[in-house]
């Protein structure tokens, strides 16, 4: 698993990359709440995510959860079908806003 | 914790060598780190070492009357493995020195003796015991570890159900098999009013211990909010609202809940997040439950769960399984997948419940081959069987 992070007019852009699941999932959390300062909005690209288990999509509800506390934005973009079908599945696209690409959620 | 004083034993004939330890060494004796007592030969600092449990270290001499120290060494290995002993030799006696270090010693030092190596060696030797103490502590603190999770294994077995109802209408069996020594992952089955019977299955996100107390409450929740009103939309929201209400850790549980009326076959659920149970006919034919868009339960206040109502006709199942089944992998990194789920079930699919329900287990143990269990493994089958007639 790894975090690229790049910010653009106060959004941080988070591109996740690899496998998130239990054995990596404290990692995980710790490399997001470290880089996300004050943004006001904050993008996971998971484009290149192979896989997230129960673990990771646990850490992505807290990191929502604080967000959401501070008034900021949370999204994600690009999910692949089968993580896409992990969301859906738990519910959790209908807590956390999910666009198709970058550039939607940028626009949006 | 404070390590109380070194006790070492210094065995030498030479009767002038305990005057001269104790005038060389008094300073670092002062310190408190370390003290000695004294045995003129094998035969006396043997006892010694049987009469004194305390004892840590020995500094031996090699030839001495009566027991030599390298007949000492195999003895005091014997008495306790973990004392640490070092041999005083003759200077280039390499002979001997490799028969005493052969025979466990940790050191040397030689004749004649020089202090300052000596205090350098005594501090190695007592550095290492210290260090080889905690390794001995951390060992036994996992044994008693590994106990206590053994205890809550079977714990967490034995609140699952091991035995099932049996009705005119219907069997059901299941199992869970925890990745770890527990697990996150359950079922129940629970008895309602007019014969119905309630079936659950639920997924604790992550694993092992917390996620096991995690799943303790979802089932006692469940049962409770179960007996109260049996809705399986209402038993999901008031689940979810108790869980959520108290829940720092961010955990949450994937959730299926379903009530069955064996007379009827009629079962009413709602999904809270969980993977969509297979209804499997009489056929082989399996298809996946509609979906009542639920929301996994313990992160949303407040939610209000959809059900859904089917028929299911004599000879179909219901099969209730965890993502476990379904993301096995094995040694080429493939998935079990829903499809090889459904094709065991075309064959097993018209078995009795127990039998489906240990057939899905050994084919995904047989894909599975050598690659260690990553996640807990659950299933649930329930077949509305023909009614007697």
């Amino acid at each position: 698993m790894d975090i690229d992070v790049e910010r653009k007019n106060e959004t941080l852009i988070a591109k996740v990359t690899g496998r998130v699941d239990s054995a990596n999932a404290r990692e995980f959390e710790q490399a997001l709440s470290g880089a996300i300062g004050d943004d006001s909005k904050v993008i996971l690209d998971l484009g290149a995510l192979s896989y997230i288990s129960s673990s990771g999509l646990r850490v992505l509800l807290l990191v929502a959860k604080a967000l959401r506390n501070k008034g900021a934005e949370f999204a994600l973009c690009s999910l692949s079908d089968p993580i896409r079908e992990v969301f859906e599945i738990s519910g959790f696209d209908k807590i956390i806003p999910i666009y198709g690409s970058l550039m939607e959620v940028m626009e949006d | 914790m404070t390590q109380a004083p070194y006790k070492i034993l210094v065995v030498d004939d030479e009767p002038d060598l305990e005057h001269l330890v104790r005038q060389r060494m008094r300073r670092q004796v002062r310190t408190g780190r370390f003290f000695f007592v004294f045995a003129q030969n094998g035969v006396e600092a043997l006892e010694k070492l049987n009469d004194d449990p305390e004892i840590d270290m020995v500094l031996t001499d090699i030839n001495m009357p009566k027991m030599d120290g390298l007949t000492l060494l195999e003895q005091i290995s014997k008495v306790d493995p973990n004392i640490r002993s070092v041999v005083v030799s003759a200077y280039g006696d390499m002979q001997n020195i490799r028969t005493a270090m052969n025979r466990g010693a940790f050191d040397f030092v030689t004749k004649p003796i020089d202090f300052k190596d000596l205090r350098v060696t005594i501090d190695r030797t007592l550095h290492h015991l210290t260090l080889w103490r905690e390794a001995l502590a951390s060992r036994d603190k996992l044994v008693s570890l590994q106990n206590e999770l053994d205890v809550a294994h079977q714990m967490q077995q034995s609140i699952l159900p091991s035995t099932f109802p049996e009705r005119v209408g219907c069997q059901i069996y299941g199992s869970m098999e925890p990745a770890r020594d527990v697990g996150g992952d359950f079922f129940d089955i629970v008895n309602l009013d007019k014969g119905h019977l309630g079936l659950a299955i639920g997924d604790v996100s992550d694993k092992g211990v917390p996620a096991a107390l995690f799943m303790m409450s979802c089932r006692t929740l469940l049962k409770g909010a179960a007996i109260g009103d049996p809705s399986p939309a209402k038993v999901l929201g008031v689940v979810n609202q108790l869980l959520e209400e108290d829940n720092q850790a961010g955990l949450f549980v994937t959730m299926f809940f379903a009530v069955f009326d064996p007379a009827r076959g009629t079962l009413v659920y709602a999904n809270g997040g969980h993977n969509p149970p297979l209804l499997v006919h009489a056929d082989g034919r399996s298809t996946l439950l509609p979906s009542t868009d639920g929301i996994a339960l313990g992160v949303v206040p407040n939610l209000t769960y959809q059900e859904k109502t089917i028929s299911l006709s004599p000879g179909d199942s219901l099969v209730l399984y965890t993502d476990g089944v379904t993301e096995a992998m094995n040694s080429s990194d493939e998935e079990f997948g829903l499809d090889r789920l459904q094709q065991v079930l075309e064959v097993a699919g018209s078995h009795n419940a127990r039998v489906a329900n240990q057939a899905i287990f050994a084919a995904v143990h047989a894909f599975a081959g050598e690659r260690p269990q990553f996640d807990d493994i659950t299933c649930l089958t329930l077949r509305h069987s023909e009614r007697a007639p």
